[in-house]
Protein backbone atom coordinates (compact mmCIF):
# COMPACT_ATOMS: atom_id res chain seq x y z
CA UNK A 1 0.00 0.00 0.00
CA UNK A 2 1.58 3.50 -1.04
CA UNK A 3 2.33 5.80 1.66
CA UNK A 4 2.80 9.50 1.84
CA UNK A 5 6.31 9.23 1.68
CA UNK A 6 5.95 8.43 -1.57
CA UNK A 7 4.79 11.07 -3.13
CA UNK A 8 8.18 12.64 -4.25
CA UNK A 9 6.31 17.07 -4.21
CA UNK A 10 6.88 18.10 -1.09
CA UNK A 11 3.86 20.87 -1.54
CA UNK A 12 1.56 17.98 -2.62
CA UNK A 13 2.77 16.20 0.66
CA UNK A 14 2.17 18.80 3.04
CA UNK A 15 -1.23 19.64 1.29
CA UNK A 16 -2.45 16.00 1.55
CA UNK A 17 -1.15 16.11 5.43
CA UNK A 18 -1.96 19.40 6.29
CA UNK A 19 -5.76 19.62 4.61
CA UNK A 20 -7.15 16.18 4.02
CA UNK A 21 -9.10 14.90 6.66
CA UNK A 22 -11.72 11.83 5.21
CA UNK A 23 -9.57 8.86 5.33
CA UNK A 24 -11.19 7.76 1.92
CA UNK A 25 -9.88 10.64 0.33
CA UNK A 26 -6.63 10.70 2.33
CA UNK A 27 -5.81 7.21 0.97
CA UNK A 28 -7.14 7.96 -2.65
CA UNK A 29 -4.67 10.70 -3.17
CA UNK A 30 -1.78 9.04 -1.57
CA UNK A 31 -2.32 6.31 -3.79
CA UNK A 32 -3.00 8.81 -7.19
CA UNK A 33 0.14 11.26 -6.35
CA UNK A 34 2.35 8.17 -5.42
CA UNK A 35 2.16 6.53 -9.06
CA UNK A 36 2.30 9.95 -10.82
CA UNK A 37 5.69 11.54 -12.09
CA UNK A 38 7.39 14.45 -10.46
CA UNK A 39 6.36 16.46 -13.10
CA UNK A 40 2.36 15.62 -12.94
CA UNK A 41 2.88 16.66 -9.37
CA UNK A 42 4.34 19.84 -10.19
CA UNK A 43 1.45 20.58 -12.39
CA UNK A 44 -0.81 19.53 -9.56
CA UNK A 45 0.94 21.58 -7.22
CA UNK A 46 1.17 24.99 -9.08
CA UNK A 47 -2.30 24.59 -10.21
CA UNK A 48 -3.66 23.79 -6.31
CA UNK A 49 -1.34 27.09 -5.61
CA UNK A 50 -3.12 29.22 -8.32
CA UNK A 51 -0.02 29.55 -10.32
CA UNK A 52 -1.25 30.11 -13.91
CA UNK A 53 2.52 30.73 -15.77
CA UNK A 54 3.63 27.70 -14.12
CA UNK A 55 0.85 25.86 -14.63
CA UNK A 56 0.90 27.04 -18.32
CA UNK A 57 5.07 26.32 -18.79
CA UNK A 58 5.04 22.80 -16.95
CA UNK A 59 1.91 21.74 -19.25
CA UNK A 60 3.77 22.55 -22.14
CA UNK A 61 6.80 21.30 -21.15
CA UNK A 62 4.91 17.82 -20.17
CA UNK A 63 3.54 17.92 -23.86
CA UNK A 64 6.87 18.86 -25.48
CA UNK A 65 8.06 15.74 -23.46
CA UNK A 66 5.74 13.59 -24.70
CA UNK A 67 2.92 13.07 -22.01
CA UNK A 68 -0.42 12.11 -22.98
CA UNK A 69 -2.98 14.89 -23.40
CA UNK A 70 -5.03 12.77 -20.88
CA UNK A 71 -2.07 11.71 -18.60
CA UNK A 72 -1.87 15.19 -18.14
CA UNK A 73 -5.48 16.10 -17.30
CA UNK A 74 -5.59 12.84 -14.69
CA UNK A 75 -2.68 13.11 -12.77
CA UNK A 76 -1.60 16.85 -13.31
CA UNK A 77 -4.90 19.28 -13.80
CA UNK A 78 -7.69 17.39 -12.57
CA UNK A 79 -5.96 15.28 -9.41
CA UNK A 80 -4.92 18.67 -8.29
CA UNK A 81 -8.36 20.60 -8.49
CA UNK A 82 -9.31 17.62 -6.57
CA UNK A 83 -7.54 18.55 -3.89
CA UNK A 84 -9.01 22.40 -4.78
CA UNK A 85 -12.56 21.27 -3.87
CA UNK A 86 -11.57 19.63 -1.02
CA UNK A 87 -10.01 22.05 1.12
CA UNK A 88 -12.86 24.74 -0.44
CA UNK A 89 -15.07 22.00 1.03
CA UNK A 90 -13.03 21.69 4.07
CA UNK A 91 -13.30 25.71 4.33
CA UNK A 92 -9.51 25.76 3.97
CA UNK A 93 -9.96 28.55 0.80
CA UNK A 94 -12.99 30.21 -0.45
CA UNK A 95 -14.59 31.30 -4.16
CA UNK A 96 -11.59 33.24 -4.73
CA UNK A 97 -9.02 31.06 -4.40
CA UNK A 98 -11.01 28.48 -6.18
CA UNK A 99 -11.09 30.65 -9.15
CA UNK A 100 -7.51 31.74 -9.27
CA UNK A 101 -6.86 27.65 -9.60
CA UNK A 102 -9.85 26.94 -12.09
CA UNK A 103 -7.61 30.22 -14.21
CA UNK A 104 -4.74 28.08 -13.71
CA UNK A 105 -6.50 24.75 -14.66
CA UNK A 106 -7.64 26.68 -17.85
CA UNK A 107 -3.99 27.63 -18.66
CA UNK A 108 -3.04 23.79 -18.86
CA UNK A 109 -5.84 23.10 -20.82
CA UNK A 110 -5.57 25.69 -23.53
CA UNK A 111 -2.36 23.57 -24.25
CA UNK A 112 -4.58 20.37 -24.43
CA UNK A 113 -7.43 21.61 -26.43
CA UNK A 114 -5.70 21.89 -29.73
CA UNK A 115 -4.34 18.42 -29.43
CA UNK A 116 -8.12 17.03 -28.31
CA UNK A 117 -9.37 18.98 -31.49
CA UNK A 118 -6.66 17.71 -33.89
CA UNK A 119 -8.01 14.22 -33.06
CA UNK A 120 -11.30 14.89 -33.63
CA UNK A 121 -12.80 15.82 -30.07
CA UNK A 122 -14.99 18.90 -30.59
CA UNK A 123 -15.87 21.30 -27.96
CA UNK A 124 -19.92 21.00 -27.55
CA UNK A 125 -20.04 24.80 -28.65
CA UNK A 126 -18.39 28.05 -27.94
CA UNK A 127 -19.56 30.50 -25.44
CA UNK A 128 -19.21 34.30 -25.33
CA UNK A 129 -19.44 35.54 -21.32
CA UNK A 130 -19.17 38.84 -19.79
CA UNK A 131 -20.86 40.80 -17.22
CA UNK A 132 -22.76 43.81 -19.02
CA UNK A 133 -21.15 47.05 -19.89
CA UNK A 134 -21.65 49.45 -16.06
CA UNK A 135 -21.73 46.11 -14.27
CA UNK A 136 -17.98 44.98 -12.49
CA UNK A 137 -19.72 41.96 -10.73
CA UNK A 138 -17.84 39.25 -11.74
CA UNK A 139 -18.33 35.87 -9.28
CA UNK A 140 -21.45 34.36 -10.64
CA UNK A 141 -19.97 34.78 -14.22
CA UNK A 142 -16.77 33.01 -13.03
CA UNK A 143 -18.82 30.10 -11.68
CA UNK A 144 -20.97 29.68 -14.99
CA UNK A 145 -17.60 29.61 -16.44
CA UNK A 146 -15.82 27.25 -14.35
CA UNK A 147 -18.58 24.63 -15.19
CA UNK A 148 -19.35 25.34 -18.39
CA UNK A 149 -15.72 24.65 -19.58
CA UNK A 150 -15.52 21.78 -16.98
CA UNK A 151 -18.63 20.58 -19.23
CA UNK A 152 -16.86 20.70 -22.53
CA UNK A 153 -17.65 24.11 -23.63
CA UNK A 154 -14.85 26.64 -24.93
CA UNK A 155 -15.31 29.80 -23.14
CA UNK A 156 -14.35 33.35 -23.91
CA UNK A 157 -14.18 35.42 -20.99
CA UNK A 158 -14.88 39.17 -21.76
CA UNK A 159 -15.04 40.12 -18.30
CA UNK A 160 -17.06 43.11 -16.77
CA UNK A 161 -18.44 46.17 -18.19
CA UNK A 162 -18.61 44.38 -21.81
CA UNK A 163 -20.19 46.88 -24.16
CA UNK A 164 -22.54 45.69 -26.58
CA UNK A 165 -20.01 46.19 -29.49
CA UNK A 166 -17.65 44.24 -27.80
CA UNK A 167 -19.94 41.08 -27.75
CA UNK A 168 -20.73 40.98 -31.27
CA UNK A 169 -16.67 41.57 -32.38
CA UNK A 170 -16.29 38.49 -30.03
CA UNK A 171 -18.83 36.44 -31.70
CA UNK A 172 -17.58 37.41 -35.05
CA UNK A 173 -13.91 36.46 -33.81
CA UNK A 174 -14.67 33.18 -32.87
CA UNK A 175 -17.41 32.00 -35.10
CA UNK A 176 -19.75 31.86 -31.32
CA UNK A 177 -23.59 31.20 -31.07
CA UNK A 178 -24.10 31.20 -27.53
CA UNK A 179 -24.05 34.48 -25.35
CA UNK A 180 -24.37 34.40 -21.72
CA UNK A 181 -24.75 38.02 -19.86
CA UNK A 182 -24.89 38.72 -16.15
CA UNK A 183 -25.58 41.61 -14.33
CA UNK A 184 -26.15 42.29 -10.65
CA UNK A 185 -27.92 45.43 -10.51
CA UNK A 186 -31.36 47.07 -11.87
CA UNK A 187 -29.03 49.79 -13.56
CA UNK A 188 -26.81 47.60 -15.30
CA UNK A 189 -29.61 45.46 -16.61
CA UNK A 190 -31.37 47.66 -19.12
CA UNK A 191 -27.82 46.83 -21.00
CA UNK A 192 -28.91 43.14 -21.48
CA UNK A 193 -31.62 44.55 -23.87
CA UNK A 194 -29.38 47.41 -25.17
CA UNK A 195 -26.79 44.05 -26.43
CA UNK A 196 -29.77 42.28 -27.90
CA UNK A 197 -31.12 45.33 -30.06
CA UNK A 198 -27.28 45.97 -31.01
CA UNK A 199 -27.20 42.52 -32.56
CA UNK A 200 -30.28 43.25 -34.21
CA UNK A 201 -28.93 46.06 -35.44
CA UNK A 202 -26.17 44.20 -37.02
CA UNK A 203 -28.68 41.64 -38.63
CA UNK A 204 -27.47 39.02 -36.03
CA UNK A 205 -29.72 38.60 -33.78
CA UNK A 206 -30.91 35.20 -35.24
CA UNK A 207 -27.71 33.28 -35.59
CA UNK A 208 -27.30 33.67 -31.76
CA UNK A 209 -28.87 32.36 -28.76
CA UNK A 210 -28.46 34.76 -25.26
CA UNK A 211 -28.80 33.41 -21.57
CA UNK A 212 -29.21 35.72 -18.65
CA UNK A 213 -28.19 35.44 -15.40
CA UNK A 214 -27.67 37.89 -12.15
CA UNK A 215 -28.80 38.25 -8.62
CA UNK A 216 -31.56 40.50 -9.49
CA UNK A 217 -32.53 38.95 -13.16
CA UNK A 218 -35.95 36.39 -13.41
CA UNK A 219 -37.29 34.31 -15.93
CA UNK A 220 -39.67 37.74 -16.57
CA UNK A 221 -36.80 40.07 -17.22
CA UNK A 222 -35.04 37.56 -19.56
CA UNK A 223 -37.59 37.14 -21.37
CA UNK A 224 -38.43 41.42 -21.61
CA UNK A 225 -34.67 42.03 -22.31
CA UNK A 226 -35.13 39.61 -25.72
CA UNK A 227 -33.23 36.75 -23.73
CA UNK A 228 -33.24 32.90 -25.21
CA UNK A 229 -33.45 31.83 -21.54
CA UNK A 230 -32.63 32.43 -17.97
CA UNK A 231 -30.01 30.37 -15.27
CA UNK A 232 -31.19 30.73 -11.98
CA UNK A 233 -27.29 29.65 -10.80
CA UNK A 234 -24.31 27.90 -12.36
CA UNK A 235 -25.46 24.64 -12.97
CA UNK A 236 -28.60 25.59 -14.76
CA UNK A 237 -26.45 27.86 -16.97
CA UNK A 238 -24.76 24.66 -18.18
CA UNK A 239 -27.87 22.69 -18.69
CA UNK A 240 -29.35 26.05 -20.31
CA UNK A 241 -26.21 25.99 -22.46
CA UNK A 242 -26.38 22.86 -23.42
CA UNK A 243 -30.03 23.61 -24.61
CA UNK A 244 -28.76 26.16 -26.65
CA UNK A 245 -25.83 24.70 -28.07
CA UNK A 246 -28.62 21.69 -29.86
CA UNK A 247 -31.29 24.19 -30.28
CA UNK A 248 -29.13 26.67 -32.65
CA UNK A 249 -27.08 24.07 -34.55
CA UNK B 1 -10.09 9.90 -32.62
CA UNK B 2 -11.34 6.73 -31.88
CA UNK B 3 -14.73 6.32 -30.49
CA UNK B 4 -13.19 4.51 -27.47
CA UNK B 5 -10.81 7.81 -26.96
CA UNK B 6 -14.02 10.04 -27.04
CA UNK B 7 -15.58 7.79 -24.09
CA UNK B 8 -12.51 8.27 -22.12
CA UNK B 9 -12.33 11.94 -23.04
CA UNK B 10 -16.07 12.05 -21.99
CA UNK B 11 -14.95 10.45 -18.83
CA UNK B 12 -12.61 12.87 -17.85
CA UNK B 13 -15.23 15.79 -18.38
CA UNK B 14 -17.67 13.74 -16.25
CA UNK B 15 -14.97 13.96 -13.45
CA UNK B 16 -13.87 17.83 -13.87
CA UNK B 17 -17.64 18.51 -13.93
CA UNK B 18 -18.20 16.57 -10.95
CA UNK B 19 -15.88 18.50 -8.93
CA UNK B 20 -17.37 22.06 -10.13
CA UNK B 21 -20.54 21.17 -9.65
CA UNK B 22 -19.84 20.07 -5.76
CA UNK B 23 -17.69 23.73 -5.66
CA UNK B 24 -20.37 25.65 -7.39
CA UNK B 25 -23.14 23.91 -4.75
CA UNK B 26 -20.85 24.40 -1.77
CA UNK B 27 -20.50 28.75 -2.93
CA UNK B 28 -24.25 28.83 -2.77
CA UNK B 29 -24.71 27.41 0.27
CA UNK B 30 -21.33 29.24 1.50
CA UNK B 31 -22.67 32.50 -0.20
CA UNK B 32 -25.73 32.88 2.11
CA UNK B 33 -22.98 33.66 5.32
CA UNK B 34 -20.08 34.37 3.47
CA UNK B 35 -19.56 37.22 0.67
CA UNK B 36 -18.34 35.23 -2.34
CA UNK B 37 -15.53 38.33 -2.88
CA UNK B 38 -13.84 37.73 0.33
CA UNK B 39 -10.72 35.66 0.38
CA UNK B 40 -9.12 33.07 2.52
CA UNK B 41 -7.38 36.21 4.34
CA UNK B 42 -10.54 38.42 4.81
CA UNK B 43 -9.71 40.63 1.87
CA UNK B 44 -12.10 41.94 -0.50
CA UNK B 45 -11.53 41.16 -3.64
CA UNK B 46 -14.90 42.72 -5.61
CA UNK B 47 -13.78 45.32 -8.25
CA UNK B 48 -16.67 47.96 -7.22
CA UNK B 49 -17.44 49.78 -4.07
CA UNK B 50 -19.06 47.74 -0.79
CA UNK B 51 -20.11 48.64 2.33
CA UNK B 52 -18.18 46.56 3.98
CA UNK B 53 -15.07 47.35 2.99
CA UNK B 54 -12.67 48.75 5.42
CA UNK B 55 -8.61 49.31 5.36
CA UNK B 56 -6.83 46.86 6.98
CA UNK B 57 -4.73 46.52 9.85
CA UNK B 58 -1.61 46.91 8.22
CA UNK B 59 -2.77 49.69 6.08
CA UNK B 60 -1.92 48.91 2.63
CA UNK B 61 -3.50 50.85 0.62
CA UNK B 62 -3.85 48.04 -1.98
CA UNK B 63 -5.52 45.79 -0.03
CA UNK B 64 -9.48 46.10 2.05
CA UNK B 65 -10.56 44.04 4.33
CA UNK B 66 -14.59 42.38 4.63
CA UNK B 67 -15.96 43.95 7.56
CA UNK B 68 -18.80 41.46 7.04
CA UNK B 69 -19.70 39.77 10.46
CA UNK B 70 -21.00 36.78 8.81
CA UNK B 71 -24.00 36.55 11.06
CA UNK B 72 -26.88 37.37 8.76
CA UNK B 73 -27.60 36.78 4.84
CA UNK B 74 -25.37 39.85 3.43
CA UNK B 75 -27.89 39.03 -0.14
CA UNK B 76 -30.76 40.67 1.42
CA UNK B 77 -28.43 44.44 1.23
CA UNK B 78 -28.70 43.04 -2.31
CA UNK B 79 -32.16 42.66 -3.17
CA UNK B 80 -33.71 45.14 -5.43
CA UNK B 81 -36.70 47.62 -4.11
CA UNK B 82 -39.77 47.16 -6.62
CA UNK B 83 -39.28 50.52 -7.84
CA UNK B 84 -36.30 49.98 -8.87
CA UNK B 85 -37.58 46.99 -10.88
CA UNK B 86 -40.68 49.32 -12.74
CA UNK B 87 -37.80 51.54 -13.59
CA UNK B 88 -35.74 49.17 -14.79
CA UNK B 89 -38.97 47.41 -17.04
CA UNK B 90 -39.49 50.63 -18.23
CA UNK B 91 -35.92 51.48 -19.51
CA UNK B 92 -35.98 48.13 -21.11
CA UNK B 93 -39.22 49.10 -22.96
CA UNK B 94 -37.39 52.34 -23.87
CA UNK B 95 -34.41 50.72 -25.11
CA UNK B 96 -36.02 48.29 -27.38
CA UNK B 97 -38.68 51.00 -29.13
CA UNK B 98 -35.77 53.48 -29.58
CA UNK B 99 -33.94 50.45 -31.41
CA UNK B 100 -36.90 49.17 -33.35
CA UNK B 101 -37.56 53.18 -34.19
CA UNK B 102 -33.81 53.20 -35.27
CA UNK B 103 -34.17 49.97 -37.66
CA UNK B 104 -36.92 51.50 -39.12
CA UNK B 105 -36.01 54.68 -39.96
CA UNK B 106 -32.75 52.96 -41.34
CA UNK B 107 -34.85 50.84 -43.64
CA UNK B 108 -36.77 53.63 -44.75
CA UNK B 109 -33.77 55.51 -45.49
CA UNK B 110 -32.34 52.35 -47.58
CA UNK B 111 -35.65 52.15 -49.73
CA UNK B 112 -36.10 56.23 -50.21
CA UNK B 113 -32.60 56.33 -51.98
Amino acid sequence: MPELSDITNEYIREEIEEFLERPEEIERNIALFSRTSPLMQQIAAALIAGDMVTVDQLTRQALDDGVGAFEIMDDGLIAGMGIVGIKFREGYVFVPEVLISARAMKAGMAHIEPILAASGVEPIGTVIMGTVQGDLHDIGKNLCIMLLRGGGFVVIDLGVNTKPDEFIAAVREHNAYIIGMSALLTTTMPNMAKTVEAFKDVGLRESVRFMVGGAPVTPEFGQDVGADGYGKDALACVELAKKLAIEVR
Amino acid sequence: MSDSNMEAFQKRLDRMSAIFSDIVAHAEEQSLTRCPYRNRFDLCTAMFRCRNQLPTEDGNPDDLACGHDGTFDYRSAWESNPRAVKRTKERIGRIKRDAEQRRRDRRKETDDR
